[in-house]
């Protein structure tokens, strides 16, 4: 049990963190999950005046031995704290039990994700799914809420009986109405991507673990201002830029960084912004490469435990971030742990804007092929309205004017065939 | 690139009684992100009357994986050790061992998880074992 002595004194949102390790967990990286739990709860705005943690299997009642529960009981008599934050996932019934000998406010590290993306959700979209989140956790825990607080009373007039039952249909019917809104929104999206794709843009994502530095690349890669900080979960709301890329043009997504152990319940919520990663023409796996060789594995690891699935072959692109904090052959001890892990590596320090170069042409490389052709028309208004429109979307690369107009092009082969037919057309 | 032995057992569960598992092991060529060749499959069934043991389970991946012509890491989900910490296969394994990471890893163990899955039931099939 630790208590920070400088801050004792602050009173702003004080809270506990709490940990259970089961025994054999390896110390190390108990150490960085726990370091994760910090950062999470400096994300949500939290100041962390307290630290309890154990080695043991799960108590079914407390998720701690009641005497350390009994302990943090005091600790946070002693500190004042409003809230404790337990890294492990809580029972209804565990968080019942524990918030009955603290008497505050008892959330786990899924709650406390969540309050982070409440507090940063700014559309009404991304307000709506969460709100669905909210419901859909709840929904599972109401019976049982309602069970456990009214254990000790009667049935009869005024009891808790049709509350119980009232309650889950009300959330129910909530759930089913915000799901028909969000439906309809995701339609808007999908045509929206077809869209872009038959106006010749691809669409490239910036995925990673939370705080490795996408928003910064992303501003390094398009020249924009988009909020970056130290901080996990800075980005919620996916960002898109155009970007060109020696004539192709391509449009470049920031997307919310991916997290260990997210609940399922938690990345439903946030489906449509995982889908703008899933549909991309190309993914951009971005990794701090500053860290431990430990930690840079565990994080690819739950990046591509994210990711394997759902993107169907689409290629990838490890960017290795940060290389601007580490010697050459930091770099290259680093890079042979964790090859195996690393599809297509290109090194980068998107602070200093360095490596930026390499990595256009390395997406370059990647980009779904263009085809070429060559196309002749005619030296008319229509002529020249056709090769105006070939012009937006793809590369003339050569125009030669004469009684014909000749023209070498380069696009995506919906493109190509779509131009051919409108030749076609306009000489019948 | 990296030769990987995938390995899954299908059948996890009692059919009257028994446990009739069957284990899949490929030997592979994988990059990161793709698998890039597939060398050589081999099955090999179980069947015991009592529940499997870690043990059990070990000697059956490394009974599967011993027909295989070539050498690698064996490859599996954490969930066929019984969610053992790495350290416990590492130790217990014959031979290099570790639980799936990277992209090509996974399609890896989903490509022997349908082969033991549809040889599963293939034989349960053909040797009328009642489900």
């Amino acid at each position: 049990m630790t208590i920070p002595d400088e801050n004792k004194i602050r009173s702003e949102s004080k809270v506990i963190l709490v940990k259970r390790s089961n025994p054999n967990s390896d110390p190390e990286n108990e150490a960085i999950l726990y370091q994760e739990l910090h950062e999470l709860a400096r994300a949500a705005g939290y100041l962390s005046v307290g630290k309890l943690t154990q080695t043991r299997f799960q108590d079914t009642r407390y998720q701690l031995g009641k005497v350390k529960i009994e302990e943090l009981a005091e600790l946070v008599r002693s500190t004042d704290t409003e809230k404790v934050i337990f890294y492990n996932r809580l029972s209804t019934k565990q968080l019942f039990n524990i918030s009955k000998i603290c008497q505050c406010h008892i959330i786990d590290k899924f709650e406390l994700i969540f309050e982070i993306f409440v507090k940063r959700a700014i559309t009404h979209r991304s307000k709506l799914q969460l709100e669905l989140a909210r419901l859909k956790y709840e929904v599972s825990r109401a019976k049982a809420v309602v069970s456990l607080l009214k254990k000790d009373e009667r049935q009869g007039f005024m009891g808790l009986g049709d509350y119980e039952n009232s309650y889950e249909q009300d959330l129910k019917k909530r759930i089913s109405r915000i799901e028909n809104e969000l439906e309809s929104a995701e339609k808007d999206d999908e045509s929206l991507r077809t869209f872009r794709h038959r106006k010749g843009f691809s669409v490239i994502s910036l995925a990673g673990y939370t705080n490795a530095g996408k928003s910064t690349l992303f501003n390094a890669i398009v020249n924009e201002s988009v909020e970056v900080k130290d901080m996990l979960f800075t980005t919620l709301v996916p960002m898109t830029r155009a970007l060109d890329l020696g004539g192709r043009k391509a449009l470049l997504t920031d997307t919310v960084g991916f997290i260990q152990d997210l609940p399922h319940w938690l990345v439903d919520a946030f489906k449509s912004t995982l889908n703008e990663i899933y549909l991309s023409d190309l993914i951009l796996l971005v990794v701090d490469v500053s860290e431990k060789p430990a930690i840079i594995l565990q994080k690819l690891s739950t990046s591509h435990d994210t990711l394997w699935d759902k993107i169907q072959g689409v290629p990838v692109i490890t960017v290795l971030n940060k290389t601007d904090l580490l010697e050459k052959f930091e770099l290259d001890n680093i890079m042979k742990q964790i090859e195996y892990m690393a599809p297509n590596p290109v090194f980068v320090a998107a602070k200093e804007k360095t490596g930026i170069t390499a990595l256009k042409a390395e997406i370059i490389r990647h980009l779904p092929a263009w085809s070429f052709s060559s196309f002749t028309l005619p030296n008319s208004e229509e002529g020249m309205s056709i090769l105006s429109w070939l012009y937006e979307e793809g590369i003339v690369h050569k125009v030669e004017y004469g009684k014909w107009i000749t023209v070498d092009y380069e696009a995506r082969i919906e493109i190509i065939n779509k131009a051919k037919a409108v030749i076609n057309a306009n000489e019948n | 690139m990296w030769d990987i032995i995938a390995v899954d057992i299908s059948g996890r569960h009692r059919i009257k009684k028994n446990y009739y598992m069957v284990c899949a092991a490929a030997a592979l060529t994988v990059s990161a992100s793709h698998i890039e060749k597939i060398k050589q499959i081999k099955i090999q069934p179980l069947w015991i009357k009592r529940d499997p043991t870690l043990l059990d389970i070990v000697q059956l991946i490394e009974d599967t994986a011993g027909q295989l012509s070539f050498e690698g890491t064996i490859v599996a989900e954490r969930g066929d050790i019984y969610n053992k910490p790495l350290w416990v296969p590492e130790v217990i394994f014959s031979r290099a061992f570790k639980y799936q990471e990277s992209i090509a890893e996974r399609r890896a163990i989903e490509l022997v998880h349908h082969i033991s899955l549809s040889t599963r039931n293939l034989l349960i099939n053909k040797l009328e074992i009642e489900t």
